[in-house]
């Protein structure tokens, strides 16, 4: 299985009023496709940074990001939309839905975006909410959901387009420990089955514990990474 | 992005800040209306002085004279065109003509039976009294065939008196007639010549076979009959005695009197003047333009259109830039509410756009709710324009249709015509969306990873 995403000594640093801060130094790393990626590491770590730099939402002051090929310093910022679209899912810690939009609405946003015809989008948005166990939410507003059930939305909508890749920062963060486990392990399941790559950012030791491969950042750089050798979670 | 979803997803958004919105809207309402409201109360200014003018006569009818144009020192440009059957030929072939006929003029003493009277009759081609636009409320119009028949004006009847009530000093004042009066009657028209020492009189009898409608007052003073029959009025007019060349006489000198013959001769075979029917106004100002720089005199009542034309004009810019101004006011309402909701839903977009919402998504998106804005307070203020419009012109008509002739039908002074709706939707929504261009280019600069991180 080859690598789906390649990072090659990602560099970046930011100015910070007269001082210049190395959020990341000379990170490399390769992920492959179907793994599931954990990037674990205290905040100020640099595992934001590096999670949206792989995301091509920043970008690096040195070194390179490739997904699938493509280096995304090369492609243009007009056209990363439709580059995300097809590549990448989101994830949130504070779910980040649209608040005027239903349950529904907001899973297929990406779909309106791709232009896929209303019945095709409602039809597959309802498949993947159903399996989520939303079915009876379908038209609630983010108001009216817990914060699990927002963060269920999310992930429909962060799969609902079939991407290779999914990013997702502190999904759990603000969830309790219950609604945690719930989360992580529909997440995982359904990227497993689907045999797509999952990025993950957390604090959270025990939540690193799902991952194939554990990458520990210390100030910006990659402490080590370990690899869990049992799969008791499938 | 689908367009029916995009409007869908704006008009959704729109409608989540109910108050501004309908703030925002109210101000496209203002501006819309008072925009529509100047502008058709221009256009039933213009409307009403161009039904006045057509009460003198139709605007598509030019007369044309003969006559020399001058220069700007004074001095006269060529010679003067002969309006002959060429002339007649030449102005047949122009660009929106759809009748011409010659015409000899004729004014004299007239009798109809006890009543004496002056007529002033004009002959034409009885072929194209239809195309001249004579049309008749009583009667019927004389045909080629006809001889000596003419038919009069509504007016003409008040120039005869009776003779011997006039002799005995009773004025009866000639109003209040009915011109019907005259159908059927022999009017008598008498000339008189210079052939030999006293002269020749001759009596031509005609019949008159139509009342004129009051459609045109130009022509209520006037009676038409054939082309044929004046020319044999004027012929015999104009017959000089060989024994008695006048003009040769005043002209002092044999080889001259040659001459004056041949020109006065020349002066008789040509029309008094041409009229000329064109298809619409336009063509009368083109067909009008063309004969004055063919060398001719061209009058019509549509020369008067241009001044007023122009006047209106101005008036029109005056009250639509009055409206403009709040419109203008209205534009940057929008802007300002586009400018507050991007600020409002920063996070919004940053989502929409790691989901995959691409530059033009955005923008179409902004575009469109401001857009929205446009269209549905033009929409309103338009809806509210008729309104008033109709209120307007019911309150005026109380007061400026006062002693005006009741066929006329209610005077507007406040007319919303479809291009003036048309533009004024087309045109509210072009101010929202230009006023929609600055926020929605704003809302695609923001970094996506800088929208989301504001919590």
């Amino acid at each position: 299985m080859g690598s789906i995403i390649r990072l090659k000594s990602l560099t970046k640093k930011y100015k910070i009023g007269g001082e210049v801060i190395t959020a990341l130094n000379n990170v490399n790393l390769e992920i492959a496709q179907g793994e599931f990626i954990c990037i674990l590491g205290t905040s100020g770590s640099g595992k934001t940074t590096l999670l949206n730099i792989t995301a091509g939402l920043e970008r690096p002051t040195k070194g390179s990001v490739i997904i699938n090929g493509v280096e995304l310093s090369k492609v243009k910022e007009k056209d990363m939309a439709v580059f995300r679209r097809k590549y990448m899912g989101f994830i949130f810690q504070s779910y980040n839905l649209i608040p005027s939009l239903t349950a529904l609405e907001n899973a297929t946003l990406p779909l309106i975006f791709s232009g896929v015809g209303i019945k095709e989008r409602n039809k597959r948005a309802k498949e993947l909410l159903v399996e989520l166990g939303l079915g009876n939410r379908l038209f609630n507003k983010p108001t009216q959901m817990s914060g699990g059930q927002q963060q269920r939305v999310a992930i429909a909508r962060a799969l609902i387009n079939n991407p290779e890749i999914i990013f997702a920062d502190e999904p759990t963060g603000n969830l309790d420990s219950k609604t945690t486990n719930e989360i992580m392990e529909l997440l995982i399941k359904l990227v497993k089955e689907k045999n797509r790559t999952l990025i993950m950012v957390t604090h959270d030791l025990e939540l690193a514990q799902y991952a194939d491969r554990v990458v520990h950042m210390v100030d910006g750089e990659v402490k080590k990474i370990s690899v869990r050798e049992e799969t008791d979670y499938a | 992005m689908n367009k029916l979803d995009l409007l869908r997803l704006a008009n959704k958004n729109l409608w989540r800040r109910k108050g501004r919105t309908i703030l925002t809207m109210i101000g496209v309402f203002i501006g819309t209306s008072s925009i529509v409201i100047m502008l058709s109360l221009g256009i039933g200014i213009k409307e009403n002085q161009r039904r006045d003018l057509e009460r003198w006569g139709s605007l598509n009818i030019i007369r044309v004279y003969s006559g020399v144009r001058f220069d700007d020192q004074g001095n006269p440009l060529g010679e003067a065109n002969q309006l002959d059957d060429n002339a007649v030929n030449e102005i047949k072939q122009m660009e929106g003509v759809v009748g011409v006929s010659p015409a000899y003029e004729f004014g004299g003493e007239a009798s109809w039976g006890r009543k004496r009277g002056y007529i002033q009759l004009i002959g034409v081609d009885p072929s194209q009294l239809e195309n001249l636009e004579v049309s008749i409320s009583e009667g019927r119009l004389f045909t080629p065939t006809d001889r000596y028949c003419i038919v009069v004006g509504s007016q003409v009847i008040n120039n005869f008196m009776d003779e011997r009530a006039m002799r005995r000093g009773i004025y009866i004042p000639p109003t209040n007639t009915d011109p019907k009066e005259m159908l059927n009657q022999r009017i008598a028209v008498t000339v008189q010549n210079s052939w030999g020492e006293k002269g020749q009189k001759k009596v031509f009898n005609f019949q008159v076979v139509g009342i004129m409608d009051e459609k045109n007052m130009e022509r209520s003073m006037e009676a038409y009959a054939s082309i044929e029959d004046i020319k044999k009025m004027r012929d015999f007019m104009l017959k000089v005695s060989n024994n008695y060349p006048q003009q040769g006489i005043m002209a002092g000198g044999r080889n001259s009197n040659s001459q004056a013959r041949k020109s006065s001769q020349k002066q008789e075979e040509n029309y008094s003047f041409i009229i000329v029917r064109t298809k619409d106004v336009a063509y009368t100002k083109k067909v009008s333009q063309a004969l004055r720089d063919a060398g001719y005199n061209a009058y019509s009542i549509a020369d008067a259109l241009e001044g007023i034309e122009q006047s209106s004009k101005i008036i029109q810019a005056i009250f639509g830039g009055i409206g403009g101004i709040t419109l203008l006011v209205a534009a940057i309402g929008i802007t300002n509410t586009m400018v507050m909701s991007i600020y409002e839903r920063t996070r919004e977009i940053g989502i929409m756009k790691v989901i995959g919402a691409s530059f033009a998504d955005i923008r179409t998106m902004f575009l469109a709710e401001a857009g929205l804005i446009g269209f549905m307070g033009g929409g309103a203020g338009l809806l509210f324009s008729y309104l008033a419009s109709y209120f307007i012109n019911k309150l005026a008509v109380n007061y400026i249709n006062m002693g005006m002739p009741m066929e006329e039908g209610a005077v507007k002074i406040s007319i919303i015509s479809p291009w003036l709706a048309l533009f004024a939707i087309g045109f509210s929504i072009l101010i929202g969306l230009i006023s929609g261009l600055y926020p929605a280019n704003r809302a695609i600069k923001l970094s996506p990873i800088k929208a989301i991180r504001n919590e």
